[in-house]
């Protein structure tokens, strides 16, 4: 199946006052119509950027597009003059953010909100706009949606805004969407729901979606493939069931092993064992090095590691020297 | 609850309200409850822990407990002192068995202190040992909590956020305290770093017998490092257990949903599972408390009764729950 997006050697690059570093090495990825695609990784690994940089929405100066191409649909995203992304953004790719209330305009009704990015990509008049946001509304599950089109974001809870949120980004039926880590701001009962409008959506309009995560257990629930950063490159990536069972990346095996588990085993057990840690912390950008910038933290590297490994394998890729194969 | 210490803090009908400004000069004032009526004990050297979302009033029980927060009723005695009988003097002074760690650790050092400086405040505002004897406290607290001595000549800037909050931790421990308040210390950072903070807390209890007062929102932390467990909705315990009791076998059913709508890496997509949406909408605003059960309005079980007669904690022998259907 012909790739949605197809990202190829991404390379981002940011000026700073400790000169020129690289946020993304070369990444290189695709979305499937109809998928989830999780990336994961701890911050300022590179998740946010790769967002940004499809959406066209990197700041420059001082953000530098060093390198590689994005298609979308085989259209090239890199080059194309900022009408055309204009028209894209919002319209066929769309991005749901972390933070709710910083999203929305404070001084706008919601329903408004909804209604201008209806009129912008679609032509529509306001009367008609209106209508689509009411009915956006009460898609994305919200009680009594005529009179909450005519609410401010202040008016509404984490879970409502997030709501809203979405239905500005699904507005325009895009192909593709961007969701930035969706639920980190909200609370364990609403990220189930706004979890399961994600679904209800994907399933409804085949739309792929990009989710970007810290949290193993939100790829577990959600993703069909995984692509795992670190330090701006991606180290592994392959079906979400192969990452997360046969995890080949020691750092992907650390992720996997520091989350305190919930489940009938911890449950029961009258003293738990301490969490595997990874020792120390991921490596300012500035200084990272030619070899492999996990390999300070890593309990497994050698002499080879001071060279950067490749990403190897399909479709479970992993790029670390001491890979052998998915043998476990 | 059988615990052969007595209680290090023993909380007897805690309650706290924030007077809301009035709607006009003679429209009457409203009261928000943010803490309404709450019993808990802290056991020695072990570690309580308190439950709830945003807004359930969590944080300021414990604020309120160790009097950085005004209550309006309830007596909490410490080591067999009543707090809110002392002094404003005589509570300074027993500051330095109680201290606290705070969630942000970006905003609770100060930016223009040399962490040394930060890690001796305490000692000096307490009086503990002289001058001398205090920098070689710092520095062995510095080992003690994960950092190197040489390192308290920087600002608080140059380290990470995992190493903030060991700066926080070497902070509260720097006057022997006997009881630390954990103000959600590890939801600010990245679940790599959570794990090693989490393990320095449990090693460090093992080490001084310190107790915790620990509060979060996340289950599976919870479960890593609490021995009793407390879940509070909407300024009142719902259910209190100990650790084994609550995870294996929950009973109200807001703790039910909690744990079933936390993330898990066992809950699959490719395994067709979906989160159910146990709890729909909100909690109420705590400014209108429903007239009977406080979660009624979101229960999947609840009935005539729920909704019109407010539940008591009961204890069964074993555990307590506010339900009147427990076992449903």
């Amino acid at each position: 199946m012909e790739p949605l997006l197809s990202v190829k050697d991404l390379k981002i690059e940011f000026d700073t006052r400790y000169g020129r570093v690289t946020a993304l090495d070369g990444a290189s990825f695709d979305i499937h119509p109809g998928e989830t695609l999780g990336v994961v990784g701890e911050s300022g690994c590179g998740k946010s950027i790769t967002a940004l940089a499809i959406m066209g929405l990197i700041p420059s100066p001082p953000g530098i597009l060093a390198g590689g191409s994005i298609k979308y649909q085989g259209e090239e995203l890199t080059t194309a003059p900022e009408q055309r992304l204009r028209q894209l953004r919002g319209g066929e790719i769309s991005m749901i953010f972390q933070e709710p209330m910083t999203s929305l305009n404070p001084v706008f009704k919601v329903g408004d909100q909804i209604a201008e990015t209806i009129m912008l990509h679609q032509g529509s008049s306001k009367d008609e706009a209106m209508d689509k946001a009411v009915e956006l509304l009460r898609v994305v599950g919200i009680p009594e949606p005529t009179r909450r089109a005519s609410s401010y974001p202040h008016e509404l809870s984490g879970g409502m805004r997030q709501r809203v949120m979405i239905a500005i980004a699904i507005s325009c039926q895009p192909q593709i969407l961007i969701a930035d880590e969706p639920t980190t701001a909200l609370d364990v009962t609403v990220q189930a729901q706004i979890f399961e409008l994600m679904r209800e959506i994907q399933e409804e309009f085949g739309v792929a979606i990009m989710m970007i995560t810290h949290d193993m257990g939100a790829i577990a629930e959600m993703a069909d493939r995984v692509a795992v950063m670190y330090a701006g490159k991606i180290i592994e990536e392959g079906k979400a069931d192969d990452i997360l069972d046969f995890p080949g990346h020691p750092y992907t095996k650390g992720l996997i092993g520091c989350i305190p588990a919930l489940g009938k085993a911890s449950a029961s057990a009258q003293t738990l064992p301490p969490l595997a840690e990874i020792p120390g912390v991921v490596p300012p950008l500035h200084l990272l090095g030619k070899g492999c910038a996990f390999a300070d933290r890593c309990n497994e590297a050698h002499d080879a590691c001071k060279v950067s490994p490749q990403l190897k394998g399909s479709p479970h890729a992993v790029a670390c020297h001491a890979y052998r194969g998915d043998v476990a | 609850m059988s615990q052969s210490k007595a209680p290090i803090l023993s909380v007897e009908g805690l309650s706290v309200s924030f007077p809301m400004p009035r709607s006009g000069i003679f429209g009457e004032r409203q009261y928000l409850k943010a803490v309404r009526d709450i019993s808990f004990d802290v056991p020695a050297g072990k570690t309580l822990g308190i439950v709830g979302e945003s807004g359930s009033g969590k944080t300021t029980a414990a604020m309120a407990t160790i009097r950085l927060t005004e209550a309006q009723a309830g007596v909490v005695e410490f080591n067999g002192t009543d707090l809110f009988k002392l002094s404003s003097e005589e509570m300074r002074q027993q500051r330095q068995h109680m201290q606290v760690i705070f969630q942000d650790p970006y905003s609770s050092l100060n930016p223009r202190d040399r962490v040394g400086a930060i890690v001796r405040e305490p000692l000096d505002l307490m009086n503990v040992g002289d001058p001398k004897g205090r920098d070689a406290r710092v520095a062995e607290l510095f080992e003690l909590v994960g950092l190197r001595p040489d390192q308290m000549a920087l600002f608080p800037h140059q380290f990470s956020g995992g190493q903030r909050q060991r700066i926080s931790i070497a902070r509260a421990l720097a006057t022997n305290p006997a009881l630390i308040v954990c103000d959600e210390p590890v939801s600010a950072l990245d679940v790599a770093i959570q794990a090693q903070i989490l393990n320095l807390l449990r090693k460090l209890q093992e080490e001084l017998g310190l107790s915790y007062l620990f509060i979060s929102h996340d289950l599976g932390v919870v479960q890593f490092i609490c021995d009793e467990i407390a879940v509070m909705y909407l300024g009142e315990i719902v259910e209190q257990a100990s650790r084994m009791d609550l995870f294996s076998k929950p009973q109200h059913p807001y703790t039910k949903a909690l744990l079933e709508t936390a993330p898990s890496l066992a809950r699959r997509k490719s395994a067709g599972y979906r989160r159910e949406a146990l709890v729909e909408g909100d909690p109420p605003s705590p400014l209108n408390i429903p007239k009977g059960c406080a979660f009624a309005g979101r229960c999947p079980k609840a009935t005539e009764k729920c909704l019109n007669e407010r539940p008591e904690l009961t204890f069964d022998g074993n555990r307590s729950v506010a339900c009147h259907f427990p076992n449903d």
